[in-house]
């Protein structure tokens, strides 16, 4: 066991507060909107610490504290290079999907595409997701294993029923509220970490002057070494992996619908890749920066892999270490909350609704979506063992190799080229998959990716394989929609770039209204005439203030901010009434947990 | 003499960082959605560049400058 008694009771401490927080949140789950999208109310700072958490992997503490101590500063690399597609995130991809109320990834294929392209990606995602969510819990299970002692399959089932506990009773609103806590905890402890390191020195200019000249870099060298070269991390990481992030990443997606605006999208992306990510960057490396210089400095011994926690021991004392065991455990289950989330979403909406009831009342869609996050959590606890084995869990990795690239094509195709069609997107999917699959087994390797290596051998050809996906798949793509007839405009209209003011339209009903206005504070109270959960009677002057005309889409917040939105709910402007009060039915009340009194403020949206 | 294989990834990462930056505010533009009569669309646009530029000045920070501070070697 690592540690102390103490830190054991921090850490069992903190799991247990982290639990207990993930079920309170489950009263604010009455729909599946709520439960996949969070009533989609939360504010930009929630959403942006929890998709910090949930970005900061299992494996991250591991895999970038070796990097750190083996390569340096260059270990940031895979979190400094995703502000490029922001602007593709914000300005084509999110006003798609949020507009056009897509649920999933899968639905966007059949939108854009047709049905047998969204049940290729409905098969290719659900194995991707529910793979993981077995490799994460595996990792839970060998983190308890290496801190507690216990076996790996009894870890990771405490660990799994757990998490799954709070995914059941609140979905994503639960998993929000608790990956905000952890995203915090996360960011404290591991930049905690390294300024503590940096004080044991001395201050920045002593800990700089321990780290080798090789080790300062921000960049590795372009095309060395074979396993950690700019253009292999820059191809898989920067090109596949961060648009894979942005365009396919169900939970990550779900994240997004889960704002209150696509405004708030904006500062949430801000704030999470501009601010956060590299704070996040210097919390999964720093331990093995602070390491290397122990090393150098002669006060340390350790290898690469063990450089965090051995860092983290030589500079906590007891208790503060628990800490640290309790920022791993945030890092795992911040993670597999998410994919158990977006597992079960996937397959409601992809097969569940589609292929066995089409219609059904939406009470039996929430307990269809609590069951199915039941059964991801044990299909994925039962792969536990199987991926103990590698060998099953070498197959998911090809195989996750294998679709990310040909998926971020297709979408990327899909939503930039009008000309990309249902056939361009199979053979993209399928053609390419299968191309970049055959890549890893030799010598169809050598002859595929050696031409893309840059002079680099075969430690790079797992970097490479990327290139090579997103350059194939992105090819036949191309070939196949020049070779075919494209789609007419009319049916893809609000799906691809250049008709996101129609999806706008669609979203509202409405021809839009985008006049500036100013937010309004006012009082809330209950008028016991109006009916329906969505009637609220804005008054003349504030409609005058908020520049909206009757229909307009408004939302409405309880103005203390650190509920973050969860006191909130959306409604269409209604002219009527005199005074400074706001008028609300009673079910809206209740919908947006408001008491008479409170002060809300009200912002038009289009 | 400058040691290229610090500067390729400069100009790799900025270079297909910038078409894809370009190509998302292009879109934003053509379509109409980025309206750059409303103050936040021109906020979006400036935070954009700026996020753009600030890593360029990161990166070019740590690459020609700070390894060299504090008893590294010039290359």
């Amino acid at each position: 066991m690592i540690g102390t008694q103490l830190d054991l009771i921090v850490m069992v401490n903190y799991f247990v507060v982290v639990v207990g927080f993930g079920v309170y949140f489950g009263k604010y789950s009455s729909t599946t909107k709520d439960f996949y999208f969070g009533g989609q109310r939360f504010a930009w700072w929630v959403i942006a610490f929890s998709a910090t958490a949930t970005t900061v992997g299992s494996y991250s503490f591991v895999k970038y504290s070796a990097a750190g101590y083996n390569y340096g500063l260059s270990s940031t690399q895979s979190y400094l290079n995703d502000w490029f597609w922001v602007p593709i995130l914000l300005l084509i991809w999110l006003p798609i999907i949020y507009f056009q109320r897509i649920q999933s990834v899968p639905e966007y294929f059949e939108r854009r595409f047709s049905k047998t392209t969204r049940l290729v990606a409905t098969v290719f995602i659900l194995i991707y997701l529910i793979g993981y969510v077995g490799i994460n819990l595996l990792t839970l299970g060998q983190a308890l294993h290496t801190m507690l002692g216990w076996s790996v399959f009894a870890g990771a089932s405490l660990a799994c029923v757990a998490v799954t506990f709070y995914v059941f009773a609140g979905g994503q609103t639960s998993v929000i509220m608790t990956d905000l806590v952890q995203g915090i905890t996360l960011l404290i402890v591991g930049v905690g970490i390294f300024l503590a390191g940096v004080a044991h020195f001395g201050g920045f200019v002593d800990w700089w002057a321990l780290m080798p000249e090789s080790h300062r870099y921000i960049f590795s060298e372009f095309n060395k070494p074979d396993k950690f070269s700019f253009i292999g991390v820059y191809g898989q990481d920067g090109l596949a992996n961060t648009g894979a992030f942005v365009l396919m990443n169900q939970g990550i997606i779900m994240r997004f619908l889960a704002l209150r605006s696509v405004k708030d999208a904006r500062k949430m992306s801000i704030c999470w890749i501009l601010v956060l990510a590299p704070l996040a960057a210097i919390t999964v490396s720093g331990g093995g920066w602070i390491a290397k210089a122990l090393v150098e400095n002669g006060e340390l011994e350790t290898t690469a892999n063990d450089s965090f926690i051995h860092a983290a021991h030589l500079l906590c004392s007891p208790g503060i270490f628990g800490f640290v065991l309790a920022a791993l455990m945030a890092a795992l289950m911040s993670t597999a909350d998410t994919l158990i989330n977006a597992s079960s979403a996937v397959f409601v909406n992809d097969v569940y609704r589609p292929y066995f009831k089409k219609e059904a009342k939406d009470t039996h869609y929430l307990k269809v979506a609590r069951i199915s996050s039941l059964s991801v959590a044990a299909i994925g606890l039962l792969l536990v063992p199987i991926f103990d084995g590698e060998t099953v869990y070498q197959a998911h990795a090809k195989f996750t190799a294998a679709i990310t690239p040909p998926i971020v094509m297709a979408i990327l195709l899909g939503i930039l080229w009008k000309r990309f069609n249902t056939p361009a997107a199979l053979a993209t999917m399928v053609g390419g998959g299968a191309l970049v699959f055959l890549s890893t087994f030799s010598p169809f390797d050598a002859l595929f990716l050696k031409p893309l290596a840059f002079g680099m051998g075969e430690g790079s050809y797992k970097f490479i394989r990327a290139v090579f996906g997103l350059l194939v798949s992105g090819g036949l793509g191309v070939i196949v929609a020049y070779a075919t007839r494209p789609q007419p405009l009319e049916s893809i209209a609000g799906l691809i770039t250049g008709t996101q003011l129609q999806a706008m339209e669609f979203f509202k009903g409405a021809p839009l209204n985008r006049r500036e206005g100013e937010v309004v504070y006012v009082p809330v109270e209950t008028d016991a005439s109006l009916s329906g959960d969505e009637t609220v009677l804005v008054s003349s002057a504030h409609m005058e203030t908020l520049a909206a005309e009757a229909g307009d889409l408004l939302y409405v917040c309880d103005r203390r901010w650190w509920f973050g939105g969860l006191r909130s709910f959306h409604t269409k402007a209604v002219e009527g009434g005199e005074g400074a009060t706001l008028r609300l039915s009673a079910e809206a009340m209740a919908r947006g947990h408001f008491q008479d009194g409170d002060v809300v403020y009200i912002e038009k949206q289009f | 003499m400058v040691d290229m294989a610090r500067v390729w990834p400069i100009l790799c990462q900025f270079g297909i960082g910038g078409l894809l930056c370009a190509v998302g505010v292009w879109a934003g533009l053509s379509s109409g959605y980025l309206d750059m009569k409303l103050k936040d669309d021109r906020r979006l646009v400036a935070v954009i560049v700026g996020g753009f530029v600030g890593l360029l000045v990161l990166s070019c920070a740590f690459t020609f400058w700070l390894p060299f501070v504090g008893g590294g070697d010039a290359s």
